[in-house]
């Protein structure tokens, strides 16, 4: 018996076609990074450029190492970074996200409204207020100057709130309060256990924003051992001539560990971040 | 085991209105006392407010004598079950029976026998290392009602226990609940809106309604003498029948009714009600009998329900706009819609409500 086949429609067509080439849009930068990772300067400013790998990663790297003595001194600081933002985050977050859905006081809706509001100022906004302060309480230069400020966000707070109201049933904290558990007992042996969903996308979320975070190194780091690797990779760019083919392993390096961890987070990040939208 | 003893209780929010008015009980050590009444009248508030889930703003809660208002949850002795059951997901049956004698510092050998104890009067044995997302709607019941059992409170605390499950299962949960107080002897305090577990499993029952207590008495007291309309009302499927009267004739052993524009039957009981005026006739379904028609109450058969044993007839009566139930013994009945029928209520089964509601009580 033949199989019906059903037909695809025009407009069905056209939907791929545009999903298809914002696909592309948002691959070709990585794609590119990782040829001319593998490529010369003068290979990389050829016309046209190589669009397949070629054989000078090793170089590249070489070169990048020449070119930034702290490069792996960069890199271990720009984990640290984020690691300690990412787990600072998720502490306090989930904590006032906690108090945010689970308990009346006064003030409460109005205190949210404040914190939701702060997600509207743009990011810069907050340079020059940091940096006088880092200034005034002599951190400059240090990287707890990134990580303090980093520990707490109003998205994680909202992205908190709205999964701990809608996944955490009242009677679970009430039934643990008469369990004899404390308050802090409540969030940490009973509500935290059941939003590691949440935990995982906001961690995730973090780590991106902390390890790709350009400006507030720029204006709180001044020596190169203490630069984060994006910092590190743009300070190649203003001496003399540009080393693409370096730039570009740099960041093949510094993106490969996000890449990773996407992959084997990306499907708990959607449930994350999606969860409580529809009734389970 | 404790007594509990309320005094003028009253609850109200900030923003919103009073719930509970002033609540006086008396709770006797062992007893199993229950809570009914429709959805919002108060009794899961007052549960609570006892608990200490939520502030008392006026009165005395006394426990064991001792005035627990402001003492925390976990220090008043009391365990609580809840309708959602409320089983912590990530811990084992076994580990969420065992979780308030491990925060109370107990040793874990200790814990494991409280466990096992509780978990075989329960017969969940068997299930004490699974998850509670791999238990039936029963079985979690069942792990719920034993982490209250391991506390050994004073009081046991019931939120509609039963509400989540289905019918069958909620008669033989009935049944078990009601041999575990037998078998423990230990006071409890059980919410419901279900009629019929009220009546099953108290020892007395207090019906609320708008936050008040409207009766407190023995199960079989409040339904065949309720003090007010409501009470009358509430207990009782099919619910109780009230009918508009008006006295025509007030002798001194008895009372002539007149119902409608035509019918009229007299009760052989004196009441404190003077002639022409208004009174409601509250009559059980199973307390009409059904007569030939001119005899008695003048009605015609609206609609007939077969339950097998018994027979729901739905009749209107004449001359008055009103839907009178009446409980017929046996399955088979020769009745017709739209026969003419008549009614006649039991002497003795009768009740006199005022306008207002109250009871009127017969007088000797």
């Amino acid at each position: 018996m033949a199989a019906v086949r059903k037909r695809v429609s025009p407009s069905r067509w056209l939907a791929y076609g545009i999903v298809a080439l914002g696909g592309v849009i948002m691959l070709a930068p990585f794609w590119f990074m990782f040829v001319f990772a593998t490529h010369t300067n003068t290979e990389i400013l050829s016309v046209p450029p190589p669009l397949w790998f070629g054989s000078a990663f090793l170089d590249n790297v070489r070169l990048l190492i020449e070119k930034l003595p702290f490069f792996w001194r960069n890199l271990g600081l720009s984990f640290f970074i984020a690691f300690s933002v990412t787990v600072l985050n998720l502490f306090f977050c989930s904590l006032a996200g906690y108090a945010f859905a689970m308990y009346h006081f006064k003030f409460r809706e109005s205190l949210f409204a404040v914190i939701m509001a702060t997600m509207m100022l743009p990011a810069f906004i907050f340079m020059i207020p940091t940096v006088l302060i880092m200034s005034a309480i002599g951190w400059m230069n240090e990287a707890k100057a990134l990580i303090v400020p980093g520990a707490c966000g109003a998205f994680g707070i909202f992205m908190m709130r709205q999964f701990i109201g809608t996944a955490i049933p009242k009677e679970l904290v009430e039934a643990a309060r008469i369990d004899g558990c404390s308050e802090f007992g409540i969030f940490w042996r009973i509500v935290l256990p059941l939003v590691t969903p949440a935990l995982g996308s906001l961690g995730l979320i973090t780590f991106i924003g902390a390890w790709n975070n350009f400006a507030g190194p720029l204006v709180i780091m001044r020596d190169m051992d203490m630069f984060t690797v994006p910092l590190a990779l743009r300070a190649l760019q203003g001496t003399g001539q540009v080393p693409w083919g370096a730039i570009s392993a740099g960041s093949a390096i510094a993106v490969l560990p996000l890449m990773v961890l996407f992959v084997i987070a990306s499907r708990r990040l959607i449930e994350g971040l999606t969860s409580g939208a529809v009734k389970g | 085991m404790a007594t509990l003893h309320l005094r003028n209780i009253e609850k109200t929010y900030e923003s919103g209105p009073q719930v509970i008015k002033g609540i006086n009980l008396d709770v006797a050590d062992g007893e199993f006392m229950v809570f009914v009444g429709p959805s919002g009248c108060g009794k899961s508030t007052l549960l609570r407010m006892i608990a200490g889930l939520e502030d008392i703003t006026g009165g005395d809660l006394l426990i064991d004598g001792k005035r627990a208002n402001d003492v925390q949850p976990s220090e008043r002795g009391i365990a609580m079950v809840f309708q959602s059951y409320a089983l912590y997901p990530h811990m084992s049956v076994g580990e969420n029976m065992g979780f308030a004698l491990k925060l109370a510092g107990k040793p874990k050998a200790e814990v494991d026998v409280a466990v096992g104890r509780a978990a075989e009067i329960l017969q969940i044995t068997h299930l004490l290392d699974r998850k509670p997302k791999a238990l039936s709607g029963g079985q979690r019941q069942r792990v719920a009602i034993g982490r209250a059992i391991v506390r050994k409170p004073k009081v046991f605390l019931f939120d509609e226990p039963l509400s989540n499950l289905d019918a069958a299962l909620r008669v033989q949960m009935r049944i078990e609940l009601s041999k575990l107080h037998e078998e423990l002897g230990t006071t409890m305090i059980y919410v419901t809106h279900d009629q019929v577990e009220a009546m099953t499993l108290g020892t007395r029952i207090a019906v609320f309604n708008h936050g008040v207590i409207e009766q407190v008495g023995r199960p079989l007291d409040l339904y065949q003498e309720p003090a007010n309309q409501f009470v009358g009302g509430f207990l009782g499927s099919p619910k109780m029948n009230f009918i508009q009267c008006a006295v025509t004739e007030r002798r001194a052993d008895s009372i002539a009714l007149k119902v409608g524009c035509a019918s009229g039957f007299e009760l052989p009981r004196s009441v404190a009600a003077d002639a022409g005026s208004a009174l409601t006739l509250g009559v059980r379904p199973e307390h009409l009998e059904l007569t030939r028609a001119g005899d008695g109450i003048a009605a015609r058969v609206d609609l007939l329900e077969h339950l097998g044993d018994s027979t729901i007839v739905y009749a209107a009566i004449d001359g008055a706009d009103q839907i009178v139930t009446i409980k017929t013994q046996g399955g088979r009945t020769a009745l017709r819609a739209g026969e003419a029928i008549g009614l006649r209520p039991q002497a003795g089964a009768c009740h006199l409500f005022r306008p207002d509601g109250r009871a009127i009580a017969a007088q000797a």
